[in-house]
C-alpha cells in the first residue's frame, strides 16, 4: 500500500509538472509567434515602455509616434503605480530594469527612481519648451493633472477657494482623497504642506470642520454626485468628464490656483536602445505628441497646445517637488496622525 | 513523499525564500516596518476583522449548507447556485456594490430611506467580508455533507428519538468538525489578505489594515525602503496565518471518530414540508439581501450614464458596456480561460497529492505549509514568484500560472482533506481484501466519494482565476495579458459606470461558464450516496448508541 501511494504520488507530481511545462511551452509559442509577426513588419529597434498612464492615452501617443517612426516598435507594460513599483524593484533584483522608458503619473515616483540612479541625465530637445517647474535634468512632464474642487450643482454659495474646505459654511460636507492611496492626493499634500498659509494646519482645520477622507479622487466625484458630500478635492479631467456625461456636479478652479501634478517621462540609465528611447521621449514632449495626449481628454504640458476646458484667467500652482521629495515621509506621517490610515 | 516536498519547496518555499531575502538584504528597512508607529495597530485591525469574519462566515456558510442539504427543499438547485454568486463578483467591485446597495445615497436609502449602520468601517468590512466568504464555507461543508459515511448515524439518532436540534448538535455538527475546520482555515486566511474591502470600506473611516498599508507602501515604493517595508508587512501576514492555522490544523486532525451522542431531551419529531419551506424562505431572504440587491445596484450603476443621474429606464445607456469592452478583450479572454482551466486541473491534482500523503503518513504541517502562500497579498506573492522564476519565464503565461498555483493550492487541498477525513479507511481495506487492486480500490471506493469535493475545488479555482487581477497585472507580458488586466487598463481607472459594467459582464460570463459544472455539482449532491450500502462499522455504531 505504502509503495503504491508513493508511486501514485510520483505520478501526480509528474502530471502536475508536465502540465506546468506544457503551459509554459504554450505561452512560449504565443510569445514567439507575436515576436515573429513584429519581426516581419520591421527589422529594427524595439523599446520597452513601463508606464502607469492610462491605456487610451498610451495607445494614442504610440500610434502617433509610429506614424512618424515606423521603424521603432514600442512594447508596453502598463500597471497601476504600486504594481509598477513592485515590478521595477523586482526587475532590479533579477538582472536589471527591462524598461527603456519610464512614464509615470506623478513626479515623486520619478524622483524616487532618479535618486536610485535608474534614469539617464537627458534633456530632450522638445523639453526645453516646457516651464521650468515641469522638468528636471533627467525627466520632463508629458502631461498635467489639475487638482480642483468639485461641488454639487446648485450649491450656494459656490466654493471659490481651497480655504472653503475648512469654512463653517461647508461643515461636515467636504471630502478629500487619501494621499497614502492616490498619487494626486499626495501631490496636494506636497503643495499644502510646503505652502505658507496652509501647512499641515490646513488639514487639521479640514478635519475639525468635519472633512472626510475617501480613497481616491474618483470616489470624491462619485460621493459628491450622489449627494453624500457637498464638495471635495478631485482631478479636473474626471470631474469635467462627469459634468459632460450629465452628473449633477460643477467644477471650481479654487484660489490661489488649481494644483498641477505633472506626469514625468524619462529614459532609463541602462537602456540598450537609448537613441530610440530618446526619440520616443522627444516625440511625446513635442507638439504632435502633446496633441495626441490632448485628444484623449488629458491636459498636455506644452504651453499653447489646447487641452481641457478651463475658465479664463484660471490660475495654476505647483508644489515644490524636489523639496517635497525630501519632506514627504514627515508630512505624510503628520497627515496620517490627523486622518488615520 | 519526497516528490511532494520538492513540489512544495519549488512552488511555495522558493518564492517565499526570495521574499525573505529582500529583508535580509535591507535589515534596516525591515526593522523600520515593524517598529513604525502604525504597525501594531494595523496588525490588530487585521486580526480582529479576520477573526470576526471567520466567526460569522463559517457557521453562516455551514448553516446555508445544512438548510439546503435536503433534496425536498423547494427551489434547492437555484438556491445553491445563488448562494455561490458572491464568488463571481470580482473583489474590487464588491465593496463598491455594497455601498451602492446599502450606503448613504445608495439603493435602499433612495427606496426606503434605510442605510446599513457602520458600513464604512470595521463592521462593514466584517459583514461584507463574511457574506463574500461564506460560499467557501458553504462549499466545503456541503462537500463534507455529501461525502459523509454516516447519514445512518443521524437516522439512528432520529429513530432513537432525538429531535432535529439535538441531532444537529450531537451528531451532525461533531461529524462536520473536519470540514468546518477546513472552512475556517480558508476563510480566516482569505480575510487576512483581503484588500479590496478594507480599501473601499475602511479608508473613509480612517481604519487601516496590513493590506491597505502594503498597498500604500508599494504606491510609494520607488524608494527602496518602502518596497522592503511592503514585503515585510506581507511576510508578517504569512507568519500570522501560520501561527493561527498550524495549531488549528493539529486540533482538527484525527477527528474522524464520531463523538458520543447525548441521550438527553429526546423528543421524536420529523422535519416536515413546512420546515423545508421555512428553510427555503430563510435562504431566499439571505440571497435577496446579500446577492440580489448588491448585484442589482451594480447593474443599475452600469446602465446609468453618470453618477448622480437618476437610474430610471429613460436614462439607461449601454455606453458603459462599450467602454468596458473597448480593449483587446478576445485574446485576453482566451488567456484567462486557458489559465483558469489549467490552474483548476493542476491545483486539484496537487491538492489530491497532499491529501494522499497526509492520509498515509500523518504528514504534520504539510497542510499548513501549502496554505502559507495563501496569506500573501497577490502583489507580494507575484513579486516572490517573479524573483524566483522571472529570469527564465518572466512575461509568459507560465509564470502567471505558477503564481496562481502557489496561491490557490489550499483551495485544492482543504476541501478534499475535509472529505477524506470523513472516509473510513476500513472501506478501502475492505475493497482490497475483496480483491480490488490498489488503484481499483481508489477508483471505486475513495474517488467517487471525493467527486463532489473535487468538482467544488476545481470550480473555486476556476472562478477565482477568471477574474484575478492583482497577480496578473504585475506578471503579465506583451503576450500574456489576462481579461481583468485588459479590461481594467482599457477604461479610465475609477470610472464608476465602466467599472460596474465590467463587473456585470464578468459576473454574467462567469455565471454562464459556471452553470454546467454547478448543475453537475448539485446533481452529485442530490444523489444519496455514490457508493451505497456500506455497512456501518460496529465500532462507530457502538459509539453512538
Amino acid at each position: 500500500m505504502a509503495s503504491f501511494v508513493r508511486r501514485l504520488a510520483r505520478v501526480a507530481a509528474g502530471v502536475t509538472l508536465a502540465a506546468m511545462l506544457a503551459a509554459g511551452c504554450a505561452s512560449g509559442n504565443i510569445a514567439t509567434s507575436a515576436g515573429t509577426a513584429n519581426a516581419k513588419a520591421t527589422s529594427s529597434d524595439e523599446i520597452m515602455l513601463y508606464t502607469s498612464v492610462s491605456q487610451p492615452t498610451i495607445d494614442a501617443v504610440i500610434s502617433a509616434f509610429n506614424a512618424k517612426h515606423p521603424d521603432i516598435k514600442v512594447s508596453v507594460f502598463r500597471a497601476p503605480t504600486g504594481s509598477l513599483n513592485a515590478r521595477i524593484a523586482t526587475d532590479e533584483r533579477i538582472g536589471g530594469l527591462k524598461a527603456d522608458v519610464l512614464w509615470v503619473s506623478d513626479p515623486l515616483t520619478m524622483h524616487g527612481y532618479d535618486s536610485q540612479g535608474l534614469l539617464k541625465r537627458y534633456t530632450a530637445p522638445a523639453a526645453k519648451a516646457l516651464p521650468a517647474q515641469y522638468r528636471t535634468p533627467s525627466f520632463a512632464g508629458a502631461g498635467l493633472l489639475y487638482l480642483v474642487l468639485v461641488y454639487q450643482k446648485g450649491l450656494s454659495p459656490a466654493p471659490t477657494s481651497w480655504n472653503d474646505l475648512t469654512s463653517a459654511a461647508y461643515q461636515g460636507a467636504a471630502a478629500v482623497p487619501d494621499p497614502g492611496f492616490a498619487g494626486s492626493a499626495m501631490g496636494a499634500l506636497g503643495y499644502f504642506g510646503e505652502q505658507q498659509g496652509f501647512g499641515l494646519d490646513f488639514y487639521k482645520k479640514l478635519k475639525s470642520n468635519g472633512g472626510v477622507q475617501v480613497k481616491s479622487p474618483e470616489d470624491v466625484i462619485t460621493a459628491v454626485a450622489q449627494g453624500k458630500y457637498k464638495l471635495g478635492m478631485t482631478i479636473a479631467d474626471g470631474a469635467l468628464a462627469a459634468v459632460k456625461k450629465g452628473s449633477p456636479v460643477k467644477v471650481a478652479w479654487p484660489a490661489p490656483g488649481a494644483i498641477a501634478i505633472y506626469s514625468p517621462i524619462g529614459v532609463t540609465s541602462k537602456s540598450k536602445h537609448a537613441p530610440a528611447a530618446e526619440s520616443f521621449e522627444d516625440f511625446v514632449l513635442s507638439k504632435p505628441g502633446q496633441q495626441a495626449i490632448a485628444k484623449t481628454g488629458r491636459q498636455p504640458s506644452l504651453p499653447g497646445v489646447p487641452g481641457i476646458d478651463r475658465p479664463d484667467g484660471a490660475k495654476v500652482v505647483s508644489p515644490d517637488w524636489p523639496a517635497f521629495f525630501g519632506d514627504k515621509a514627515a508630512l505624510l506621517a503628520g497627515y496620517q496622525k490627523i486622518f488615520g490610515g | 513523499m519526497a516528490a511532494t516536498l520538492v513540489l512544495v519547496a519549488a512552488v511555495i518555499g522558493w518564492p517565499l525564500a526570495k521574499l525573505v531575502d529582500v529583508l535580509v538584504a535591507d535589515p534596516a528597512g525591515a526593522r523600520a516596518a515593524v517598529t513604525s508607529p502604525g504597525f501594531s495597530r494595523a496588525v490588530a485591525h487585521t486580526l480582529e476583522t479576520a477573526a470576526a469574519t471567520t466567526v460569522l462566515a463559517v457557521p453562516g456558510g455551514g448553516l446555508l449548507a445544512l438548510l439546503t442539504a435536503r433534496p425536498a427543499v423547494p427551489g434547492r438547485r437555484t438556491l445553491q447556485a445563488a448562494i455561490l454568486l458572491p464568488l463571481l463578483v470580482p473583489p474590487f467591485v464588491l465593496g463598491y456594490s455594497w455601498t451602492q446597495a446599502y450606503g448613504d445615497a445608495g439603493f435602499s436609502d433612495r427606496l426606503i430611506g434605510v442605510t446599513m449602520p457602520g458600513l464604512l468601517g470595521p463592521i462593514g468590512i466584517v459583514v461584507v467580508g463574511a457574506v463574500t466568504l461564506a460560499p467557501f464555507s458553504y462549499f466545503v461543508v456541503g462537500a463534507g455533507l455529501a461525502a459523509r459515511a454516516e447519514p445512518d448515524l443521524e437516522r439512528a439518532a432520529r429513530v432513537s428519538g432525538a429531535n432535529a436540534m439535538t441531532t444537529l448538535r450531537t451528531v451532525t455538527v461533531p461529524l462536520l468538525r473536519a470540514p468546518l475546520g477546513a472552512a475556517s482555515a480558508l476563510v480566516f486566511v482569505l480575510a487576512l489578505e483581503a484588500f479590496a474591502l478594507p480599501a473601499a470600506l475602511g479608508t473613509p473611516a480612517g481604519y487601516d489594515t496590513m493590506t491597505t498599508r502594503i498597498y500604500g507602501d508599494l504606491a510609494q515604493a520607488s524608494e527602496p525602503a518602502l518596497f522592503t517595508q511592503a514585503i515585510t508587512l506581507a511576510l508578517t501576514l504569512v507568519v500570522l496565518a501560520v501561527i493561527v492555522i498550524w495549531p488549528a490544523d493539529r486540533l482538527f486532525k484525527g477527528s474522524r471518530r464520531p463523538t458520543r451522542a447525548s441521550s438527553q431531551g429526546l423528543v421524536p419529531s420529523r422535519r416536515s414540508a413546512l420546515a423545508d419551506s421555512v428553510a427555503a424562505a430563510i435562504v431566499w431572504c439571505y440571497v435577496a439581501l446579500v446577492v440580489v440587491v448588491p448585484l442589482a445596484a451594480l447593474l443599475l450603476a452600469a446602465l446609468t450614464p453618470a453618477v448622480g443621474v437618476s437610474p430610471t429606464p429613460a436614462n439607461w445607456t449601454l455606453a458603459n458596456f462599450r467602454t468596458a469592452l473597448s480593449g483587446q478583450t478576445y485574446a485576453a479572454l482566451r488567456h484567462s480561460l486557458t489559465l483558469a482551466v489549467i490552474a483548476a486541473v493542476v491545483v486539484v491534482a496537487m491538492g489530491l497529492l497532499v491529501v494522499m500523503v497526509e492520509r498515509h503518513r500523518r504528514g504534520a504541517g504539510l497542510g499548513t505549509a501549502v496554505t502559507a502562500a495563501y496569506a500573501l497579498p497577490g502583489s507580494a506573492l507575484a513579486v516572490g514568484v517573479l524573483l524566483a522564476y522571472g529570469r527564465h519565464i518572466g512575461g509568459t503565461l507560465a509564470i502567471i500560472l505558477l503564481a496562481y498555483v502557489a496561491k490557490l493550492w489550499p483551495l485544492g487541498h482543504r476541501p478534499l482533506a475535509a472529505v477524506v477525513d470523513r472516509l473510513d479507511r476500513d472501506h478501502d481495506r475492505a475493497a482490497r481484501v475483496s480483491g480490488a487492486s490498489p488503484i481499483g480500490a481508489w477508483l471505486t471506493v475513495v474517488l467517487p466519494r471525493l467527486a463532489p469535493a473535487l468538482c467544488g475545488a476545481a470550480l473555486l479555482v476556476f472562478l477565482t482565476v477568471l477574474h484575478e487581477l492583482t497577480m496578473s497585472s504585475l506578471l503579465y507580458g506583451p503576450s500574456s495579458q489576462t481579461l481583468a488586466v485588459v479590461v481594467l487598463n482599457a477604461q479610465q481607472l475609477g470610472d464608476v459606470g465602466a467599472t460596474a459594467a465590467l463587473s456585470a459582464l464578468m459576473t454574467a460570463l462567469v455565471l454562464l461558464l459556471a452553470t454546467p459544472p454547478l448543475a453537475w455539482f448539485g446533481l452529485r449532491r442530490v444523489r444519496p450516496r455514490p457508493t451505497t450500502s456500506v455497512r456501518i462499522p460496529q465500532r462507530e455504531l457502538a459509539d453512538v448508541v
